[in-house]
């Protein structure tokens, strides 16, 4: 996204981001029908709202003045007044709204509405709520019903807090169930930014404990709590969010390997789960290659594949029988109960 | 875009908005003195200049015009096609908007939250800075901003435009043609999903994006109703996607992943708590595998407690591994 803000004060250009032809064209539909409205803005509050530089907004009223409906007399055509830092457009009426929203301009506020609106703890009839039924009924939709975002699960007021340690670089002890190790434990952080993505809240930070930067799902903390040590993060520290697919794990040659043999049912496995190699076999299934850097990943995936899935080589004599070794130990817990 | 260029686009969209009936490419090109004198020259200018508006959005209507010896096309641009209702947000709401948009993108679609936030009076509010005003949920701006992209898909806008118009949409689906009516957007654990009514089907369904395999179709009508009563678009947990009887299902699950069960499924399904910590939890399936598949991923720290014929799948499910798990 662009810094919108720039050019305001500055009398240097910023343009919002590259500006193309219809672009120029466009935003002038925008503009005028807001300058009309008012009695003489400021041009530096014009440029401002829109996005534009001084210099953009000055080129494109000078088209302006040449603009109207026949008999194109002084009357019909819109007319530009500019006394010091202020502007006046009159003669405007046929552009007195801007052009409606497209899907898209409609969808990609109403879904951002939609997603913060539906977070724990937001206000059910703040600013953003009042905004978001006003949008949608100008896009005929029920801010409730077409469309919703799901983020991710968290815990009321847990974000507020991750966010605070972040922003006020305080260490934060976080009660943390790490997933594919099956283990859980307390662990010190200093977190470095909050940020959701695939349908799950992660927060980024130096954990004390493994004593390197760490991606920690916020669903698996269980609690966190604010200590008095303050910390300054290193200029290398992420920035918070996450880009595409330049930080996929990526373990190291120290890591296990297993190939399994995947029934034609179980193809969805690569699309979950980072896999090194991928053979078609002539059953429609696959053979794949994982890394495996925690032994009660392995188990899991294999108990729920069942007869879907084979181990047929492994570097690690252990996780070659992973999977009748756990649904050994479920069965004893089921036989123990009853 | 030369300022003659725009000039004459603003002069051209002014006319067409302002005319109370479709005008022939003849009477505009009397209007518009901008336009080349050459009969062909201008034909040309025309047509390039409708596909630009085209291209952008303007709903520009061909019509005949009336009055005329020969059937002849005619242009306008109808208002109330054309004007944005203006929804009267205030400041803090624009404000608001802007925030939620700069910290939720949808991606794909370009910069059209900016551009609709333009159109809908301008980008207000600070949303960046330690001293920037506190977020809708309390989570104001500053280096602690959450930020969330939400992926885009091809036909996200056009599925968008069609649920605000109650117009049926084509799309090709697991080798099958289908025409829906479509109800709702879902953002779900990473994937868009749309909910409608499948006409081949004759009943409710759920599809994932992802597995369109193709571009939509925007049917032009008829304009569809839509269900009175809430479409369950998003209860979407994988083991409520089956077409089978819903049975309750009671699972036990230990002290350790107690927590997180319990913020997955909601406090409500919750229907024991033991002293050790440990949940029991109800679970209404219809997906009996997708059901197995989520319980396991406990491990040995979950077990299906009720009903027993789901039970007793489970323990042969294990059996069969526990057993194949020798002769390897």
């Amino acid at each position: 996204m662009s810094d919108p803000a720039g050019g305001a004060a500055a009398e240097a250009p910023a343009p919002v981001h590259r500006t193309t032809a219809s672009d120029r064209f466009l935003r002038l539909l925008t503009v005028v029908p807001w300058i009309a409205g008012q009695d003489g803005p400021r041009i530096a509050e014009v440029c401002e709202r829109f996005g534009m530089s001084r210099k953009q907004l000055l080129d494109d009223l000078q088209v302006i003045p040449l603009v109207g409906l026949p008999p194109y007399t002084p009357d019909t055509l819109i007319d530009v007044t500019i006394e010091g830092d202020r502007v006046w457009l009159r003669f405007a009426d046929v552009f007195a709204r801007p052009l409606r929203l497209t899907p898209e301009q409609g969808l990609a506020l109403v879904a951002a509405g939609a997603a913060w609106r539906d977070l724990p703890g937001a206000d059910a009839a703040g600013p953003l709520a009042t905004a978001l039924d006003k949008v949608a009924a100008v896009l005929d939709v029920d801010p409730d019903e077409a469309v919703s975002v799901a983020l991710g699960n968290t815990p009321p007021g847990l974000l507020d807090t991750l966010r605070t340690a972040v922003s006020e670089r305080r260490r934060a002890r976080i009660d943390y169930y790490a997933y594919g190790r099956d283990q859980r434990s307390l662990r010190d952080v200093d977190a470095y930014g909050v940020f959701a993505e695939e349908g799950a809240w992660y927060l980024r930070a130096f954990c004390h404990q493994a004593g390197g930067e760490r991606l920690f799902r916020v669903d698996r903390i269980y609690g966190a709590d604010l200590l008095d040590a303050t910390f300054v993060p290193p200029a290398t520290a992420g920035t918070g969010t996450r880009p595409h697919g330049t930080e996929v794990f990526t373990p190291g040659p120290e890591v296990p390997r297993v190939t399994l043999e995947l029934a034609p049912a179980a193809r969805w496995v690569v699309e979950t789960y980072p896999v090194e190699q991928v053979e078609e076999r002539e059953d429609g299934g696959l053979r794949v290659r994982l890394a495996v850097s925690a032994k009660p990943w392995l188990e899991r995936l294999l108990v729920r594949l069942g007869p879907d899935a084979r181990v047929v080589d492994a570097d690690d004599e252990g996780l070659r029988h992973a999977g009748a070794d756990a649904a050994r130990r479920l069965l004893a817990r089921y036989r123990e109960q009853h | 875009m030369s300022a003659a260029k725009l000039e004459r686009l603003l002069n051209l969209t002014a006319l067409l908005l302002n005319t109370p009936r479709p005008l022939s490419a003849q009477e505009i090109r009397d209007r518009i003195e901008a336009y080349p004198p050459d009969l062909a020259a201008f034909r040309r200018a025309f047509e390039r200049d409708k596909d630009a508006l085209r291209a952008m959005g303007f709903p520009l209507e061909v019509a005949e015009v009336p009055g005329t010896a020969h059937p002849v096309d005619g242009y306008r641009i109808p208002k109330d096609r054309y004007y944005l209702r203006d929804p009267g947000l205030t400041p803090e709401e624009l404000a608001a908007l802007r925030l939620a948009s700069t910290v939720v993108r949808l991606e794909g679609v370009g910069s059209s939250a900016d551009e609709g936030l333009l159109k809908l009076g301008g980008l207000v509010g600070d949303t960046a800075g330690p001293d920037g005003p506190d977020g809708p949920a309390g989570l104001g701006g500053g280096p602690g901003l959450a930020v969330a992209a939400l992926p885009g898909a091809p036909d996200l806008g056009p599925l968008f435009g069609a649920i605000a118009s109650q117009t049926p949409v084509r799309f090709a689906y697991r080798g099958e043609d289908r025409i829906v009516d479509p109800y709702r957007l879902d953002y779900r654990r990473g994937r868009w999903y749309l909910s409608g009514f499948d006409h081949l089907r004759a009943a409710e369904r759920l599809y994932r994006l992802d597995r369109f395999e193709s571009r939509i179709e925007a049917l032009a009508g008829p304009r569809f109703e839509r269900p009175s009563t809430s479409v369950p678009g998003g209860q979407l947990e994988p083991w409520q996607l089956g077409e089978g009887d819903p049975i309750e299902a009671l699972v036990l699950v230990d002290a350790p992943q107690a927590p997180w069960v319990a913020q997955h499924l909601g406090r409500e399904a919750v229907v024991e708590e033991r002293p050790d910590g440990a949940v029991v939890v109800t679970m209404t399936v219809t997906n009996r595998d997708n059901f197995r598949s989520f319980v396991l991923t406990f491990l040995e720290h979950a077990e299906v407690l009720a009903p027993p014929e789901v039970r007793a799948d489970v323990v042969r499910w294990l059996g069969a591994l526990a057993g194949s798990g020798t002769a390897a």
